[in-house]
Order: C-alpha cells, then structure tokens, then sequence
C-alpha cells in the first residue's frame, strides 16, 4: 500500500502551471462578472476546489487518490453548473453529477480490479492489465473528458454555468480524464494496439459528430461545448495514437485550454453587455470593442491552428501522430479540421462582422475587465505560438 | 551571407514586420518606419539576388524539433521571387499611402503589406516543407486581416478566403506529413527526386497541389477573387491575388512539381494540371467578358492568367516550364499595373462601373499609357513580355504531340483564351480611356505621383521584359531556376521582331500624316435625322459583347455562373453541412436510444422495487430468511 503523496514530473508541472493560469483568470474575470448577494463566497469556494483538485490529479501517481480527487472536482462542478438556482441550472447540475458520478463509480470498479490484479494503485508499478478493468476505467474517462457517447452533460451544463467558471471547466476540470488516460494507457507499461485504435476511432467519431452539430448550433454557448467536445476528440485521439500524437496532444492541452477559456469570457462579456447569445441576431461587435475582436481572431486561430498561435503546433502534431498510426486516421483529423474552421469561422464572422447595414451597436460597451481578461489569454497563445521551442523541449522530456 | 553582422534570412523575415509593427505603434513615425522597413528589405533582397545568381547558397540549420528542420535553403528560384515580393510590396505601399488616406481603416494597411510580406519572404527562404507550411500559415491569417480592410464590408469575402484557403491548408498539412512519414525527409533539395511511382507520393503530391492551387487561385479554388474585388481597395487587389499570389503559389507549384518529386514522368498528373490550366482560362475569360464592373472584370483575368502557368508547368516539356515560369513574373507585373491605374481612375472618377466611366485618356495620358500597355501584354501581343511567355507555353505544348494526342485541344484552347483576353481588354480600354466622356468626369485629372509611379515602372517593365526577353528575364531569372535545360527556342527574336513593329508603326505614321486622316469631316452625332443628346446616348463598353451573353447555351451558363453555380465554396458549405446534419441526428437518436431507453428502464425496475414494498410483516420477515440462505450458500461454495 502506498501513502497519500504526490510526485513531479515534467508533465505535472507543465499541467499544474496551466492549470493556476487559468485558475487565475478565472478568478480575475470574476471579479467583474460575479456579483451574486448573498452566495458570491461560494463562486471562489468551488473555482480553488476545481483548480486544486486539477492540480492534484496531475501530480499524484496513486489511483485512489487520483479518484478522490476527481470526485472532489465532480462535486465542485455541480455546485458551480448550479450556481445561479434557476431552475435550468439545478437541472443541468443534477444530470451532471448524475452522470459523473455514475462513471466514476464505473471507473472505481475498474481501478480496484487493477489493484486486485496487481496489489498496488501505483500507475507506475501496474502491469497487468485486465480486460474488463480497462473498459470500465474509460467509461470513466470518457464522461469526465466528454466524449461521445457520454458528453450529453456539457451542453445544458455550459448554458447553465456562470462564464467565470465555464472557462475554468473547459480549462481544467475537463482535462482530468485525459490526464488519468495518459498516465494509464498512452505511458508506461500499457501496450495493447487494439483498445488504442478503439479509443482512437471513438476520439475521431466524437470529434467528427461533435463538429458538425457545432456548425448547426445558433446558440453561443452550445456552440462552445459542441467545440469543447470536437476539440478534447483531437486531444485523446493525440495520446491514443502516440509517437508524436503524445505531444501534440499535451500541445493541445495547453492549447485548448487557454483558447477555450478565453472564448468562454469573451462569450460571457458579450452576453453581459448585450444580454443576447443568439448567433443570428448578434453581429458588428467589432464596432463595439475591437480590441475584443483582435483576441477573440487569436483564439479562434489557436483552435483552428493557424501558425503564430499555439494552437498550429498541436494540430500538426497529431495528425502527424495519426498518419503515422494510419492514413485513415488522418483524412478522419483533417475532416474534422475542417468541421472546426467552418464552425470556428462561422462563429467569429457571425458574432464580429455580418449584416452591417440592420445592426447598429445600441449595447453598452463590453466591461474592461472582462476585455482585458481576454486579451491576455489571448497574448499568451499569440506569445507561446511564437517562442514555442522553450516549451515543446521541455514537453519532450517528459516521457511522450 | 551575413548583412551588418546579422544572417540575411533575419532581415528577410523580421525588417518588414518590426518597421510596420514600430510604425503601427508610434503612429506620428509610421511613413518613415514603413519606408525603412520596405525599403530595406528591397536592399537585402538586391544582394540576395545577386549572391544567388552563382548557385544555391550553402544551407543553414537553425534548429531541429520533432520532425521540423529549421533550415534555411535559398536558391536560385528563391533568390529572384524574393526579389520580386520586395519589389511589389514596395510598390503597393507606396500607392496606398495616397490611395488609402482617406480610408478609416489606413493605420493598419501597412502592417498588413508588412506581415504579408515578411510571410512571403519566409517561404522562400525555408529549406523545409513542414517550416514553409508555418509561414504559409502566417500568410492565410494576414490574408484574412487584408481583405477586412475593405472601401465597403469586405467581410463575407474574406470569410470566403479564409475557409477555402484553410481548407487548401491543412490538405497541404496531411500531404507533406505523408511525405514525412513515407520518405523520411522533407528537406530541400530532395536528392534524388521522388517519382511517382507509387500510391503515397501522389497522393502526398496531389495534397500539396491543392494547397498551391488554392493560394495561385485556379478554378475551382478562386471564388474568393472576384467576390473581394468589388469590395477590397485596388491596391489589396495588385498586391494579393495579382502578384504575390500568383508568386507564391506558382513558385510552391513549380518547387513540388519539378525539385521535390518529378511530374515528367506521370502522365495521369501532367493531364491533370493541363486540365486545370485551361479550364481555369477559358471559364474565367468568359465569365470576365461580361463584366460591367472594372475590378471585377480585372480578377477574373487574375484567374485567367493563372491557367497559362500551370498548363505550361503541367506539361512537362523543359521550354513550357520555363514558359510558365515566365509568365509567372509577367503577370504579376501586369496585372499589378492594370489594377494600380485602374485604380488611379477609380480614385479620380469615384466609380468603377465601366457605364459611367470613358473618355479619361485625354484627362489621364500618363495612366492610359501604362494600362494599355499592360492589357496589350496581358493580351499577348508582340512585343510586350506577355506574348513572349505564351508563345513559349505554345511551343511546349506543340512538342507533346508524341506524347499526348490531344495537344491540338490545348493548343487552340490557349490560343483562344489569349482572344478572349485581347477582346475584354479592348472593351476595357475603350470604356475608360475612350469615346464619350461622361459630364461628371469634366474635372478628372492626372493621378499623383504616388499613384502614377508604381504603374508607370511596370508598365517599363512589361516593355523591358518582352524587347530583352532573352537579354534580361530568361537569362538572369528564369534559366538559372530551372532543373533542366531548356534546347529549342523556335524562330522568334524578340529585338528583330520589335524593330520590324517599329518600323510597321513609322510607315502607318507617315501614311497617317501623308495621307487625308488628318483632315477629318467634323459633324453633329445623329440618328434618323435627330440630333442626339450626348450624355444618354453613350456608347458604352459594356455593351460591346452583350450579344454574347444571350448566346443561346451560353446565356443559362452565365445566369447560373453569376448566382455563384459554379461556386466550390457553395458546394464545400452545403456538403459540409449536409454532413453536420446527418452527424446531429445521430448525436440526437444516441440521445433517444442511449439515455431515454436507459432512464425509462432504471425507473420500471424502482416501480417493481416498489410493488415489494407491501407494507405486511411476514413479506419483509421472508425476505430476510431468503437473503440469509443465499448469504449462506454463498458462503458454503467459497
């Protein structure tokens, strides 16, 4: 048996760094936009929670704490996806911890036939993998990295959630799966060619799926977690492929969080300052704030992966991982891709430009703070696309 | 090669962008930064030029990560394009700085031109696939960010950019990392060149094909061109789909076709990019013919001109390449220069529709000089450079006849698109420069020199490049590049040929003077005897082919081509969103079966739970024995 302690590696520390960034923003954004009588308390209560128990699931190597800590983050989602007390949220709430916690529960059967089998709950020492252990842990996964066939919860929990945490949730709490299936499955002693194939047709059916639904949704916030879930496909299709997948994926992580937490504020400034999320009927908000246009471009680039953002790299690595895995696997990533320039483009020309001559902007202006908070996720991918040698380096030394 | 210390592949990339962004930033030095920073890149490029006339220049490795070798490889095909990028990125900021004054969007304009074309310069210099691939990626960005500078909302149109090219992008993505990945290596020069000879090369090359045709603008690719030229300044439109373009994708065209692998020996791919070529000149020269709008008639020859390039890189034969090649650089210089004056007289007469323009040549001699010689270059009329090149395309074409049987069709359809050219043009010319002058065009005059330069350089050039064809462009730019050498150059001497124009010109002269032409009979304009009024009763150029479009077939081709029929764009949305539509349902019957099922069956077996719940004693009593025995049997069998 081993002890409740944590470990460092290159990949934790990568992750725990993004992760408080986030974190940070998170709270900076809510500075402005949290203004709740009352429960406001409760807001920073779940955001450290969210954040600490990220943190934690990246850097410890024991599974059962890996699981208490990933309950601790489904608790802190439904409280925060509940946060306004409308009935729409409480609704939202509930089917989410519903369907996480079941998961998780599906996912401790898993681990503790792992520990029956190997008498630890080390990752690191595990070497006997059971069938049946491996599929019940994925299902945890898969619902807590929402992934087609388990991502019903993200749409209703992104129209409930406050957009403070929304991007705290796309930026951290999303990532957790992820992170147990790299720790599990894409390093260390796993090997079994068949069950990563699986998982990576399903990354790519999600991704796909996903997208299109995200091409045909008018409404911003069912936009955004049609994304999320396109976007996470990308991610676990880097790591079940591996080679240079690994990293992409990891590249991808960073990526995706801070671009789709920085939508996820922008999105939520617009909402506060025009009281609308209908893409059809928004349009022009350039006029009103262009330098939310200029970050809300740099993002959009980042996920869709245009050079100077961060967002190229990662993209070119996984598909680079899924030629080299098979050229199915490829046409499938760029066909998704090219679901995710439609829809990303689509987003931004509908929301910044579009019907110039019946839309006037008759809405307050966007507050600064949320503009601002924006603006330096933004800088960051800009920043990190640039200087992204520094940062691949050190990735590449973390076992990928 | 070191300028001032520093290696000159970082003046190349970092000057423009750093004088632009400092410009951008202390608003009151922006003119001096910009001119430094365009300027100086023009110097480095000079010397680039010059350096790489003697050979390839030694690669230089910067760095190495996952796959992407930063190397820097510059030939003697890059040498010259570099040069050209400099050229017209110096030219088209010096017009904008009076064509834009007045636009509220200015202050970013020149940013843009600098971003451009330090992406530009980026893909020249990179001695790696993967590494060109990230400033290719630069350059769909700034191309986004280009086209939203608009004199009307440009934003659909660059929205159309974006996706089309993008889309392009990440096909070239999926093809040099199959390269990548088959053969190991991405890195100039390919030594030997690949063949295609099996599955993974052309599928590897067809990918990137498509990645350069879209930047080139070949049909189906170009919808974006026309749609931006009605909303785009004229300037955008002479440096981004005119000429450099035009350079960077042929130039990625002609580096994956001749020195990464080798198309020669593949006749299903030669066809394929023949095909391409004249489909892309005859659809587009038609479709410009009957264009009211001058802008929009020049971007369809934009995507014309584009044809002639790859038809002659597409076949194969060592003088068509160079041909096409040629033609490369004699389009960009004219089509540049016919949207630089055009857009002189739309900045004087305040409209491009050709209805109410004509009569400007009195008023604007300097401006219809240059654009008439552009058109007749662009025309292929001898001696100007656009003849030369084609007459070089032709000869190629005229050689496949071993090969390929049906080399006549080319021939006449090249030939026939050259026509066409000649004929639009000729409407062109007279509905800005000739005939009636419209009243409210009486206080037109001579544009300024800002505006009047860069036309009238390449206007000098269009003559330069054709007179000295051989003396100048093929020697110095043009042979050098190519892999092969190039044997047969036909009967044609350009100088010889020049002269013997000239000299037809000075007899045509003295006749006209000699002559009665002199002393023409002046009388009022009339018809059936009425005097008629002027100003309504114009000939315009528009109706110069009208009868064209209501040419039986052709009128319902026209009709749907205008309704954006002929669209890829259209057709890439619909199917893209077909296809979301299908993919939807399938998340919403997941929805149905896999949750609704799941939830109707959990709440059936609680009701069943529920019917045990009877409330009587001696049920919960048997329960418990019946718990028990099973506990026990249990335990008996373990």
């Amino acid at each position: 048996m081993i002890g409740f302690d944590f470990f460092l590696d290159r990949f934790g520390i990568f992750l725990s760094a993004l992760f408080l960034f986030v974190g940070l923003m998170s709270f900076l954004y809510a500075l402005s936009s949290i203004r709740q009588k009352g429960h406001r308390l409760e807001y920073y209560l779940m955001l450290l929670l969210i954040v600490g128990s990220g943190i934690g699931v990246a850097l410890s190597y024991n599974l059962l704490l890996i699981f208490i800590l990933w309950e601790i983050s489904t608790f802190a989602i439904w409280r925060s996806i509940g946060y306004y007390r409308e009935e729409k949220a409480i609704n939202a709430a509930t089917l989410t911890f519903i369907i996480n916690f079941v998961a998780a529960s599906i996912m401790l059967t898993g681990l503790l036939i792992l520990y029956l089998d190997n008498g630890t709950f080390n990752f690191m020492d595990i070497r006997v993998f059971n069938k049946w252990a491996i599929i019940l842990i994925m299902v945890g996964i898969l619902a807590k990295s929402v992934n087609f066939p388990i991502h019903i919860w993200l749409v209703p929990a992104y129209n409930a959630v406050p957009s403070a945490i929304g991007g705290c949730l796309a930026g951290v709490a999303e990532n957790l799966g992820i992170i147990l299936f790299f720790r599990l499955f894409a390093s260390g002693n796993f090997h079994s060619p068949d069950f990563l194939n699986t998982v990576a047709v399903l990354a790519l059916v999600s991704s796909l799926l996903c997208g299109g639904a995200a091409l045909l949704s008018n409404n911003l916030r069912s936009l955004l977690a049609y994304s999320t879930i396109s976007q996470v496909g990308f991610i676990l299709l880097g790591f079940s492929v591996g080679g240079y997948g690994t990293i992409g994926g990891m590249l991808y992580i960073l990526a995706h969080s801070l671009a789709k937490s920085g939508l996820f504020y922008g999105v939520g400034t617009i909402e506060d300052s025009t009281g609308n999320d209908d893409l059809k009927s928004l349009c022009c908000m350039h006029q009103a704030s262009p330098v939310l246009g200029v970050s809300m471009a740099l993002l959009v680039g980042s996920i869709v992966g245009f050079f100077p953002l961060i967002g190229f790299f990662s993209k070119l690595w996984v598909v680079f991982g899924a030629v080299e895995r098979s050229l199915y696997f490829g046409i499938g990533a760029i066909v998704a891709a090219v679901f995710t320039l439609l829809y990303k483009s689509r987003f931004y020309h509908e929301l910044f430009f579009s019907k110039p001559d019946v839309c006037l902007p008759k809405h307050k202006r966007p507050s600064n703070a949320g503009v601002a908070v924006v603006f330096i996720l933004a800088l960051t991918s800009l920043l990190l696309g640039i200087f992204f040698y520094q940062p691949v380096q050190y990735l590449i030394g973390s076992g990928g | 090669m070191q300028i001032f210390g520093v290696d000159f592949f970082y003046w190349l990339v970092f000057l423009p962008i750093t004088g632009v962004l400092l410009g951008f930033l202390i608003n009151r030095l922006r003119s001096e930064f910009s001119f430094i920073a365009f300027v100086g890149t023009l110097f480095v490029a000079i010397n680039l030029f010059i350096r790489s006339r003697s050979g390839p220049l030694e690669p230089v490795s910067i760095a190495s990560i996952l796959g992407i070798n930063f190397t820097i490889y510059v030939d003697s095909l890059a040498g010259f394009v570099i040069l050209l990028n400099a050229i017209f990125a110096f030219l088209t900021w010096l017009y904008a700085l009076k064509a834009m004054a007045k636009n509220p969007n200015e202050k970013v304009y020149s940013l843009f031109i600098g971003l451009t074309l330090s992406a530009a310069n980026g893909v020249m210099i990179s001695g790696n696939l993967l590494f060109l691939l990230i400033f290719w990626n630069i350059l769909v960005f700034s191309l986004y960010g280009f086209l939203l500078v608009g004199k009307a909302d440009s934003s659909r149109a660059a929205l159309k950019a974006l996706v089309l090219i993008g889309v392009a992008d990440y096909l070239m993505m999926l093809g040099i990392v199959i390269l990548l990945i088959q053969f190991g290596t991405v890195d100039f020069p390919f030594e030997p060149r690949i063949l295609m000879t099996n599955p993974w090369s052309s599928t590897a090359y067809i990918c990137i094909l498509i990645g350069a045709l879209a930047k080139a603008g070949a049909i189906p690719l170009h919808t974006w061109i026309p749609e931006a030229a009605k909303v785009v300044p004229a300037s955008t439109m002479a440096f981004i789909p005119a000429s450099l373009d035009k350079l960077l994708g042929i130039y990625l065209l002609f580096r994956i076709s001749y020195y990464v692998f080798d198309i020669s020996g593949s006749t299903p791919i030669r066809m394929v990019l023949m095909i391409i070529g004249i489909v892309t000149i005859l659809a587009a020269v038609m479709m410009a013919m009957i264009q009211k709008e001058a802008m929009r008639l020049l971007s369809f020859h934009a995507v014309s001109q584009v044809g002639y390039m790859v038809l002659g890189i597409g076949t194969g034969i060592p003088v068509a390449v160079a041909g096409g090649l040629f033609h490369m650089i004699n389009n960009a210089i004219y089509k540049a220069c016919l949207f630089f004056t055009a857009g002189a007289v739309e900045h004087r007469a305040k409209t491009t529709m050709l209805d109410n323009l004509g009569g400007l040549g009195v008023k604007m001699p300097i401006t219809a000089i240059c654009f008439v010689v552009a058109s007749f270059a662009i025309s292929g009329v001898p001696p100007f450079n656009g003849f030369y090149s084609k007459w070089m395309i032709y000869q190629g074409i005229v050689q496949l006849a071993g090969d390929i049987k049906l080399w006549p069709v080319f021939l006449i359809a090249a030939m026939f698109g050259s026509v066409l050219t000649l004929a639009s043009f000729l409407k062109m010319i007279h509905s800005l420069f000739l005939g009636e002058r419209p009243v409210a065009l009486d206080k037109a005059r001579e544009a300024s020199f800002p505006m009047l330069f860069p036309g009238a350089v390449l206007a000098l050039a269009c003559i330069v490049f054709g007179v000295f064809a051989h003396a100048v462009p093929l020697k110095y730019l043009i042979l050098p590049s190519l892999p092969f050498g190039v044997s047969q150059f036909g009967f044609w001497s350009p100088g010889l040929a020049t002269i013997l124009i000239l000299v037809g010109l000075v007899i045509g002269l003295l006749v006209f003077l000699l002559g009665t032409a002199t002393k023409p009979r002046r009388a009022a304009v009339f018809t059936g005897g009425e005097n008629l009024h002027e100003e309504s009763d114009r000939i315009t150029g528009p109706n110069f082919f009208s009868s064209v479009h209501t040419l039986g077939m052709l009128e319902k081709t026209y009709q749907f081509g205008e309704a954006g029929a002929f669209d890829f764009y259209n057709y890439l949305l619909s199917t893209m969103r077909s296809l979301a539509a299908v993919f939807k349902s399938v998340l919403n019957m997941a929805l149905v079966y896999g949750y609704r099922y799941i939830g109707e069956l959990i709440r059936d077996l609680g009701r069943l739970a529920a019917r045990l719940h009877t409330g009587e004693l001696y049920v919960y009593i048997g329960w418990l024995f019946l718990g028990g025995i099973v506990i026990f049997g249990l335990l008996l069998i373990l």
